[in-house]
C-alpha cells in the first residue's frame, strides 16, 4: 500500500523522523542486561524548592563552558548557563552550547552506568552483571598486581581519553605512578601531526597562534580547514569569537575547505572549495606566484628563517638545491615547478583563481593565516599543515599586529594547576595512536619503526589498560573492525578497566566497568579561554545517585587495597586537592578571587588585558634576544633534524614521506588515491551534534543533528541517491549505514562524514555499522612522522541501502 | 498593550541549535517537538569540469525561528475553540490547553510551522514567548542561550529598531500574518518566495 | 502521504458527509419526479435512516482526529471566525433538521403536504453543509487548499455520491419493482452533473497545485504523487455514472448499490489525496 502512496507532502517529514527514531533506537539497543542500568527518565520541573548550582562542561570540546543547574528535589530540572538578558556583544559569557543544554538527558540516560559491573559475555559483546564495589576493587587490585608482577609496569597502559578535563581529571597517571609506573604515551588524536611538525619549524612554543580577535586588523584572513563556530561552540570560545570577528573584521575572509562549513554559512561567497589533503599544493603554487611576482619579504626570510633559499641553508645542505625555493621553482628534488597550472588539477582550484588569491596574499598587510586541524589529521598531515605555515613567512606577515603564524588560533586563558602525576618510573612512551599495535606486537615496536620515545624499543606488549572517560578503544580509534579483533582476544590485552557514565562501544570491552560521576556531580574547577579568559568553580548539582563514585574516590579505594593510599592521596580529599591547586594558581595570579569567592561566584571571567595575543610577537621584535628553541634559533623552513629523521627512520612504504622542507605529497596510496572500486574520497569533520562520541546516545541531539554523509548532487545522481536516502558507505576496512545529505556544500568526488557517531554493528555477524561511525572506514596505519591518526584520509564507494 | 517581538541577526547565527535545545530542556520537550527550529537554506551548485576544476555558486544560510506572535495570527483565526489566543497585554500568542481540542488547525494554518498537536498531551503546543519569564522581567531562554548573541527579545518598538520585518526565505510574505520578528539578514539571505529559497534540512525541523 | 494517513479520520469524515447528506438531495428530487406507492414510501422512509447514520459515522470518525475529543463542544466558540467552527455548526444544523425529518419519516408522520417541502429543506441544507465542509479548508496560508474549487468539489461529491446512494435506497424500497424508472433518470442526471462538476474542479485544482510551491516542497511533486488518485476518481466515478445510466432501463439494488459503492470509493480516494497535497505558503 505504502508504495502506491505519493510520499511527499507539506509536513510528511514529521513522520519521517519516525524512521530516524527507529534507526536511533537500534543504535541505542546495546546488549546490556537491562536492570543494571538506570531507567531514570528526565524529570520535568516539579513543584519543589529550587536550588541553583554551578558546574562546568568537562568534555574535550574545549569550551569548558559554564553550566547552571536548576535542581529540585535533588533532581536536575533544567540546565542553564552563565548568561544575562542585556549582555552587550563584547561581554565575556561562557554560554554552554546545544550539547551542554542537553546534559539533563545524558545525566538520566537509560544507558547510564549506575553500578560497578563485571563482564560476563565475550569481550566486546556487551554482557555485564552488577557486582559490589568491594568485588570490583578486589578484582582490579589482584589483576593489576598479577600483571605488574608477571610483565612489569610497562605492560600497563592508560589509553588516550579526553572525556573529562578539570584540575583533578588526570588522577589515573598519578595513581599508576604510585604503583611503580606505566607505559607512557605522547601526542593525541587532535593535532598529532601538527604538534609534531611545529617544534621543528617554530620551536616548542610555536603551536599556539594569535587569538582570533587579533585578526580584526587583518586585510585578509585565510582560514584553512577550520570551522571555529562548530569546533568550540561555547559563548566565550571560538564560536563566539569567530562571530565577533566576522562582524568586526576589516578584511575579507577566505575559507579553504572541501565543504562549506557552518562557519562560512551566510557568507558563502567566501568559500574556496578544495580537494581534501591538497592544501600543500595550493600553498606551494601561491609561494610560486609570490616568488615570481617578487612579493616575498626576502629581508624577513633572511633574518628570521633558515632554508628559504640557498642563502640561509645550513652547511649540511647548502648548494644542493634542497631549499624551499628550489622545491617551488622546479630546481629542487623533484625538479617540478609548482606553478598554478601544476596545482590546479591537484587542488581542484583553477590556475586563475590561485593567481588571484596569490595576488591578494602578496598584498595583504596584515595577513592572518589560521588553520584548523582538519588539514593535518591526514596521512600527509605533517607536510600538509606545515605548508600552510609558509604563507605568513613568505610575505613577512609574522609576529606583527593582525597576523598569525598559520597555526590554529591561540587563547588567553586562566590555567588552573592540575593534580601532579609525579615522575613516571617507566620511561618508554608510544604515540597514542599505536596502542593497538602495542597490544598486538609491542615488542616489535622501536624508536625507528614506530616512534617509541624514551627507549629504543618496547620490552613487553600492553597487557592491561585503565580507560577513564574515553571511547578510543574502538569508536574513536582508527579501523574499529581491526581494533575489535585485537581487543576481543583476551590473551592479548588481559585486563581492561573502564570508568564511564554511559554504555559506550569502548565500555563493551571492559572486564570491569565502573560508574563515574560527572564533574558537575562533584566539586570541580577549571580555567580556560578564547579571546578572553574564564574559570569555573563548581559544586555537585545533586547527591551521588545509585552507586556512582568519583574517579578520585574509586582510585583511593584501589590505592588503599594496593597499599599506596598515603602516596596517592597525601591524606587529602579531592576537594582538598582542588583547593590546594587553586591556591598555587592564585599565588601566581593574584587577581584571582579567593577559593571561597570563586566557588560562590561559579564563573569568573577576565578580558585579555592586552586586547589580543599575537603569536611570535617577541621573536619578531628581537629575534636574537627572543630566539626560538629550534637548533638555529630561527624559523626553520629547512630542518636538519627532519633530514636526519628522514634518513634514519624505517618507514613502511614509499608513500610515507618525511621531508626537511614543507612539500606536497598525496599521502598514502590506499587512503588518498581513489580507485575504480572506491572512487570517492571520504573526509571527516567534527559535528555539532556531539563532541566526538560524547552525547552520541542522546536521542534529542540525534534527532536535530542526524548522522549523514554529505554528498554532492553530481555524485548522488550517478548513484541514484536523493536527499534523505539511507545509504551505505564502504571501503576496504568496513561498511557503514547512514543518511544522505545531498548538498552543493561539498566538493564533487568527496563525501564528508562527521566523526563520533556510535558504532553499532553485529561484530559476530556482517559487521555493517548501522550507527554510521566513520572509524569503521578508517585505517590504523599511522602518519609517517608523528605516527598520528590520519582519520580524515579515506576513500570509499557509496551505494543506496 | 505592549506587543513583544523577537529579533534575529542572520549575520551572527551559525545554525548551532543551542537556542532550540535550550528551549527543549527548559520546556521539557521530547522527541518530535521543538518550539524553536533552525532551518537551513542552501542553493546553487558545486561542480567539477573535465580538468577537475571545481566551480561553486553555492549559497547557504541558517535561520532560527520560533512562533512569531503575529499581529494577524493565522493560527488564532482558524482555531475553532479560541484556545489559540493572543494575550491582550503582551501580544504573545499561546494555547489555552483547557480549551484546546487538538484539532490541528493551527498547525495546518501557521505558515511558520510553529504549533503542533501533542496527542499524548491532548492539545496543541508551541512557543509561548516564555511568557512567565517575560512577566518576571527576564528574556526568553532561547534568547539568553545563544552563544553567538544572534537573538533578542523586547517590545516591538525596540526590536523593529534593530532590523526589518522578517521577509527572507524560507519564510512567507510577512503580509500574511504580520509576524513580530525583526531581522538583520545575512549576506546570503534570499527574499521570501525566491524559487531557490528552499529548506534543505526537513528532517531536522520535523 | 504520511500526512494523509494522519488525517485519515478527516478523509473519512469528508467522504461520508457528502455521500450521506447528498442522499437526501436525491430523495427530495425523487419525490418530485417519481410517484411512489404507499408501501414503497413506507419502506423508503424507514431506509432514510441510513444516510443519516452514514453522516453520523462521519461525525464520529472526525472525533478520532481530535487529540481531546471530549472537549469538542468548545468548537462553538469559534463560530463566525473559524471556518471549522462554521462547518461544524452548519453540520449540526443539518443533522438536527435531517434527524427530525428521519424521525418523522420513520414514524410515518410525514404527511402528503409536508414531505416535499421538508425534504427540500433537508436537501438544501445538505448542499450548504457540503459547501461549508469544503470552505473549512480554505485558509489563506495553505495555498493548495485556498481555492473555491474545494467547496465546488464537495458539491460535486454530494451530487455524485448522493445520487448513487439515494438511488440505491430507492431501489431497495422498490425491490418488488414497478414500471416507473423516472427517479433513476434523475439519479443519472444528478450523478453525471456531480461527477462532471467534481472532475472539472479536481482537474482545475490539480493545475493550481502544479504551479504552487512552498519552502519545503514543490506542488508539482505533490501533484505527481496524487495523480493516481485523481485517475482512480475518474474511472470509478465514471463507472458509477454508467451503472446509474443502466438503471434507467432496469433499476436494481445490485446496479444502484454497486454505483453507490463505486462513488463512495471514488470520493474517498480524492479526499484522502486531498490531505497529501497540503502545501503552505511557506513552511
Ligand atoms: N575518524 C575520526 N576519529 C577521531 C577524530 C576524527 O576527527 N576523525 N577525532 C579524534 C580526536 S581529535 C579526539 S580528541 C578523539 C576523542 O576521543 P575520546 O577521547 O574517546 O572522546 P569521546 O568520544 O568524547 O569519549 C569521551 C568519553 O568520556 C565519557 N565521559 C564523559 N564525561 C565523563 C565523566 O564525567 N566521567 C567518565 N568516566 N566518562 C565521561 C563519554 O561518555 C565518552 O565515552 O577522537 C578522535 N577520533
Ligand atoms: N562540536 C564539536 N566540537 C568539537 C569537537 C567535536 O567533536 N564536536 N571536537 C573537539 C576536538 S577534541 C578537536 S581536536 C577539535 C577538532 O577541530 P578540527 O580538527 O579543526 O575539526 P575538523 O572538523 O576535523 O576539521 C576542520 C575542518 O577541516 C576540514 N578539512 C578536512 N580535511 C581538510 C583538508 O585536507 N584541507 C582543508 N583545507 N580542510 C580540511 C573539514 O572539512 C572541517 O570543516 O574540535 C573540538 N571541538
Ligand atoms: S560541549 Fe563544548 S561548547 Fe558545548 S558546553 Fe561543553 S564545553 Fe561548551
Ligand atoms: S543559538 Fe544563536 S547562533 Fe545558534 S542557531 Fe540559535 S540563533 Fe543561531
Ligand atoms: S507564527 Fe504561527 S503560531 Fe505563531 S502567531 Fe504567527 S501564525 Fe500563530
Ligand atoms: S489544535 Fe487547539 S489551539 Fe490549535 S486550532 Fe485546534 S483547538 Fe485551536
Ligand atoms: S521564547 Fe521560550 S518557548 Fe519560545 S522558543 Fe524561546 S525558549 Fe522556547
Ligand atoms: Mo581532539
Amino acid at each position: 500500500m505504502s508504495e502506491l502512496m505519493p510520499n511527499v507532502s507539506r509536513r510528511s517529514f514529521v513522520k519521517t523522523t519516525g524512521a530516524l527514531g527507529a534507526l536511533a533506537a537500534v543504535g541505542g539497543t546495546v546488549a546490556a542486561t537491562g536492570s543494571v542500568f538506570g531507567k531514570g527518565t528526565p524529570q520535568a520541573h516539579a513543584e519543589a524548592e529550587e536550588k541553583v548550582t554551578w558546574g562546568h562542561c568537562a568534555i574535550n570540546c574545549p569550551g569548558r563552558c559554564s553550566l547552571k543547574f536548576h535542581v529540585k528535589d535533588d533532581e536536575v530540572a533544567w540546565v542553564e548557563t552563565y548568561t544575562s538578558k542585556d549582555a552587550d556583544f563584547d561581554e565575556v559569557q561562557p554560554r554552554a552550547c546545544l550539547r551542554g543544554r542537553t546534559y539533563r538527558r545524558w545525566l538520566a540516560d537509560p544507558n547510564r552506568v549506575n553500578y560497578p559491573m563485571k563482564r560476563v559475555g565475550k569481550r566486546g559483546e556487551g554482557k555485564f552483571e552488577q557486582i559490589s564495589w568491594d568485588e570490583a576493587i578486589d578484582t582490579i587490585a589482584s589483576e593489576l598486581r598479577r600483571i605488574i608482577d608477571a610483565y612489569g609496569n610497562e605492560a600497563v597502559y592508560i589509553p588516550y581519553a579526553t572525556g573529562v578535563s578539570s584540575s583533578t581529571a588526570r588522577s589515573l597517571p598519578r595513581f599508576m605512578t604510585c604503583l611503580g609506573g606505566y607505559l607512557g604515551s605522547y601526542g593525541d588524536y587532535s593535532a598529532a601531526q601538527l604538534e609534531m611538525i611545529t617544534p621543528f619549524t617554530l620551536g616548542s612554543k610555536g603551536f599556539n597562534g594569535s587569538t582570533l580577535n587579533a585578526a580584526e586588523d587583518a586585510q585578509l584572513i585565510l582560514a584553512f580547514g577550520t570551522s571555529p563556530t562548530e569546533t568550540r561552540q561555547g559563548g566565550a570560545v571560538s564560536h563566539y569569537d569567530w562571530v565577533h570577528l566576522r562582524e568586526r573584521a576589516k578584511g575579507k575572509i577566505v575559507y579553504i575547505d572541501p565543504r562549506l562549513n557552518d562557519s562560512a554559512m551566510g557568507r558563502s561567497a567566501e568559500w574556496l572549495p578544495i580537494n581534501p589533503g591538497t592544501d600543500a599544493a595550493l600553498c606551494s603554487a601561491i609561494a610560486h606566484e609570490l616568488i615570481v611576482n617578487e612579493q616575498i619579504d626576502k629581508e624577513f626570510l633572511d633574518t628570521y628563517c633558515v632554508g628559504f633559499d640557498d642563502t640561509t641553508m645550513p652547511e649540511s645542505a647548502k648548494g644542493q638545491n634542497k631549499s624551499y625555493k628550489d622545491y617551488i621553482m622546479g630546481t629542487g628534488y623533484d625538479m617540478e615547478e609548482k606553478t598554478p597550472e601544476w596545482a590546479a588539477p591537484i587542488t581542484g582550484i583553477s590556475a586563475d583563481r590561485i593567481r588571484a588569491l596569490a595576488e591578494e596574499v602578496g598584498t595583504a598587510k596584515p595577513l592572518y593565516v589560521v588553520q584548523g586541524w582538519g588539514p593535518q589529521r591526514r596521512s600527509n598531515g605533517e607536510l600538509n599543515s606545515w605548508s600552510i605555515m609558509m604563507l605568513p613567512l613568505l610575505t613577512g606577515q609574522f609576529g606583527l599586529p593582525g597576523t598569525n603564524t598559520g597555526e590554529r588560533e591561540g587563547s588567553y586563558s586562566i590555567s588552573v594547576q592540575t593534580i601532579p602525576a609525579g615522575t613516571n618510573p617507566v620511561k618508554a612512551k608510544i604515540p597514542v595512536f599505536l596502542f593497538t599495535d602495542a597490544i598486538d606486537h609491542g615488542t616489535e615496536m622501536t624508536a625507528l619503526n614506530a616512534g617509541v620515545q624514551g627507549a629504543d624499543k618496547l620490552n613487553v606488549n600492553i597487557k592491561c589498560m585503565l580507560n577513564y572517560a574515553g571511547n578510543c578503544l574502538t569508536n574513536q580509534h582508527g579501523d574499529i573492525n581491526h581494533a575489535h579483533d585485537i581487543l576481543a582476544d583476551e590473551s592479548k590485552c588481559e585486563f581492561i578497566v573502564v570508568w564511564e557514565t554511559v554504555f559506550t562501544d569502548s565500555a563493551k570491552y571492559a572486564d570491569i566497568l565502573l560508574p563515574d560521576l560527572f564533574r558537575f556531580e562533584q566539586v570541580s574547577q577549571i580555567g580556560t579561554g578564547g579571546d578572553h579568559a574564564y574559570m569555573i568553580s563548581g559544586q555537585p548539582c545533586t547527591t551521588p545517585k545509585f552507586e556512582r563514585k568519583t574517579l578520585y574516590d574509586s582510585l583511593t579505594l584501589l590505592a588503599a587495597k594496593m597499599g599506596v593510599e598515603e602516596e596517592f592521596t597525601e591524606g587529602k580529599t579531592q576537594e582538598d586537592w582542588i583547593k590546594e591547586l587553586y591556591e598555587k594558581t592564585r599565588a601566581k595570579d593574584s587577581e584571582l578571587p579567593t577559593y571561597e569567592e570563586a566557588m560562590e561566584m561559579g564563573v569568573y571571567t577576565r578580558k585579555n588585558p592586552k586586547g589580543c595575543t599575537i603569536a611570535m610577537e617577541a621573536f619578531r621584535k628581537d629575534p636574537v634576544a627572543n630566539a626560538l628553541d629550534t637548533p638555529s634559533g630561527k624559523v626553520e623552513i629547512y630542518s636538519e633534524q627532519l633530514a636526519e629523521i628522514a634518513a634514519t627512520w624505517e618507514l613502511d612504504g614509499d608513500d610515507a614521506l618525511i621531508s626537511p622542507i614543507p612539500v606536497y605529497t598525496h599521502g598514502f596510496d590506499e587512503l588518498d588515491i581513489p580507485t575504480e572500486e572506491f572512487p570517492l574520497r571520504c573526509s571527516g569533520f567534527h559535528y555539532r551534534g556531539r563532541t566526538h562520541s560524547s552525547w552520541g546516545g542522546v536521542e534529542l541531539l540525534k534527532e536535530a543533528n542526524p548522522q549523514e554523509a554529505w554528498i554532492n548532487p553530481v555524485d548522488a545522481e550517478e548513484r541514484d541517491i536523493v536527499q534523505g536516502d539511507t545509504i551505505r558507505v564502504k571501503n576496504a576496512f568496513g561498511e557503514i549505514e547512514l543518511l544522505a545529505k545531498v548538498t552543493p556544500r561539498v566538493v564533487p568526488g568527496t563525501v564528508c562524514i562527521s566523526q563520533g557517531a556510535w558504532h553499532n554493528a553485529d561484530m559476530s555477524g556482517d559487521r555493517v555499522d548501522k550507527g554510521g561511525c566513520i572509524n569503521t572506514l578508517t585505517t590504523h596505519r599511522p602518519s609517517p612522522l608523528a605516527k598520528g591518526n590520519p582519520q580524515h584520509s579515506n576513500i570509499c564507494e557509496v551505494v543506496k541501502a | 498593550m505592549t506587543q513583544y517581538a523577537f529579533y534575529f541577526d542572520g549575520t551572527r547565527c551559525t545554525g548551532c541549535k543551542t537556542c532550540e535545545m535550550a528551549c527543549k530542556d527548559f520546556k521539557d520537550l521530547d522527541l518530535g517537538f521543538a518550539y524553536r527550529k533552525v532551518y537551513e537554506v542552501t542553493t546553487g551548485e558545486t561542480t567539477r569540469d573535465a580538468e577537475g576544476i571545481i566551480a561553486t555558486s553555492c549559497v547557504s544560510y541558517p535561520f532560527s525561528m520560533s512562533c512569531n506572535h503575529c499581529d494577524d495570527p493565522a493560527c488564532v483565526k482558524v482555531c475553532p475553540t479560541t484556545a489559540m489566543h493572543k494575550d491582550p497585554e503582551t501580544g504573545l500568542v499561546s494555547v489555552d490547553t483547557a480549551k484546546c481540542i487538538g484539532c490541528g488547525y493551527c498547525h495546518m494554518a501557521c505558515p511558520y510551522n510553529a504549533p503542533k498537536v501533542d496527542r499524548s498531551k491532548g492539545h496543541s503546543v508551541k512557543c509561548d514567548g516564555c511568557a512567565d519569564r517575560v512577566a518576571a522581567g527576564e528574556k526568553p531562554v532561547c534568547v539568553e542561550a545563544c552563544p553567538a548573541r544572534a537573538l533578542d527579545f523586547g517590545t516591538v518598538e525596540e526590536m523593529s529598531a534593530l532590523g526589518r520585518i522578517a521577509d527572507v526565505a524560507p519564510l512567507p510574505d510577512p503580509a500574511y500574518t504580520t509576524p513580530n520578528l525583526y531581522i538583520k539578514p545575512s549576506e546570503d539571505a534570499l527574499p521570501f518566495g525566491a524559487p531557490n529559497g528552499k529548506v534543505v534540512n526537513p528532517l531536522e525541523v520535523e | 502521504m504520511e500526512n494523509a494517513m494522519a488525517e485519515l479520520p478527516l478523509a473519512i469524515f469528508t467522504t461520508l458527509v457528502p455521500f450521506g447528506a447528498g442522499a437526501f438531495i436525491m430523495l427530495a428530487i425523487s419525490f418530485f419526479t417519481t410517484k411512489f406507492g404507499a408501501d414503497e414510501l413506507k419502506k423508503l422512509d424507514k431506509l432514510s435512516i441510513a444516510p443519516l447514520a452514514v453522516v453520523a459515522v462521519g461525525f464520529i470518525a472526525s472525533f478520532f482526529h481530535l487529540a481531546s475529543p471530549l472537549s469538542a463542544f468548545g468548537v462553538f466558540s469559534g463560530i463566525g471566525s473559524s471556518p471549522l467552527s462554521n462547518e461544524i455548526a452548519m453540520g449540526i444544523v443539518f443533522f438536527i433538521v435531517a434527524l427530525v425529518y428521519v424521525i418523522m419519516a420513520f414514524t410515518g408522520k410525514l404527511t402528503e403536504s409536508s414531505r416535499k417541502p421538508f425534504a427540500t429543506v433537508v436537501a438544501v441544507l445538505a448542499l450548504v453543509f457540503a459547501v461549508f465542509t469544503g470552505m473549512a479548508y480554505m485558509m489563506q496560508t495553505i495555498a493548495s487548499w485556498n481555492t473555491p474549487l474545494v467547496p465546488v468539489e464537495m458539491v460535486g461529491f454530494a451530487l455524485l455520491g448522493g445520487a448513487a446512494f439515494g438511488a440505491a435506497l430507492i431501489a431497495a424500497a422498490r425491490a418488488q419493482g414497478k414500471e416507473s424508472h423516472s427517479y433513476a433518470s434523475a439519479a443519472f442526471v444528478l450523478a453525471l452533473v456531480g461527477f462532471a462538476v467534481a472532475l472539472v474542479a479536481l482537474i482545475g485544482h490539480y493545475g493550481v497545485l502544479e504551479a504552487l510551491s512552498s519552502s519545503l516542497v514543490a506542488g508539482a511533486t505533490l501533484a505527481e504523487g496524487v495523480t493516481g488518485y485523481l485517475v482512480g476518481f475518474g474511472v470509478l466515478g465514471a463507472a458509477a455514472v454508467v451503472l446509474l445510466a443502466a438503471c434507467m432501463k432496469k433499476a436494481s439494488i445490485g446496479l444502484a448499490g454497486a454505483a453507490a459503492v463505486l462513488a463512495l470509493v471514488a470520493i474517498f480516494l480524492v479526499r484522502f489525496a486531498f490531505y497529501a497535497i497540503q502545501l503552505s505558503v511557506a513552511l
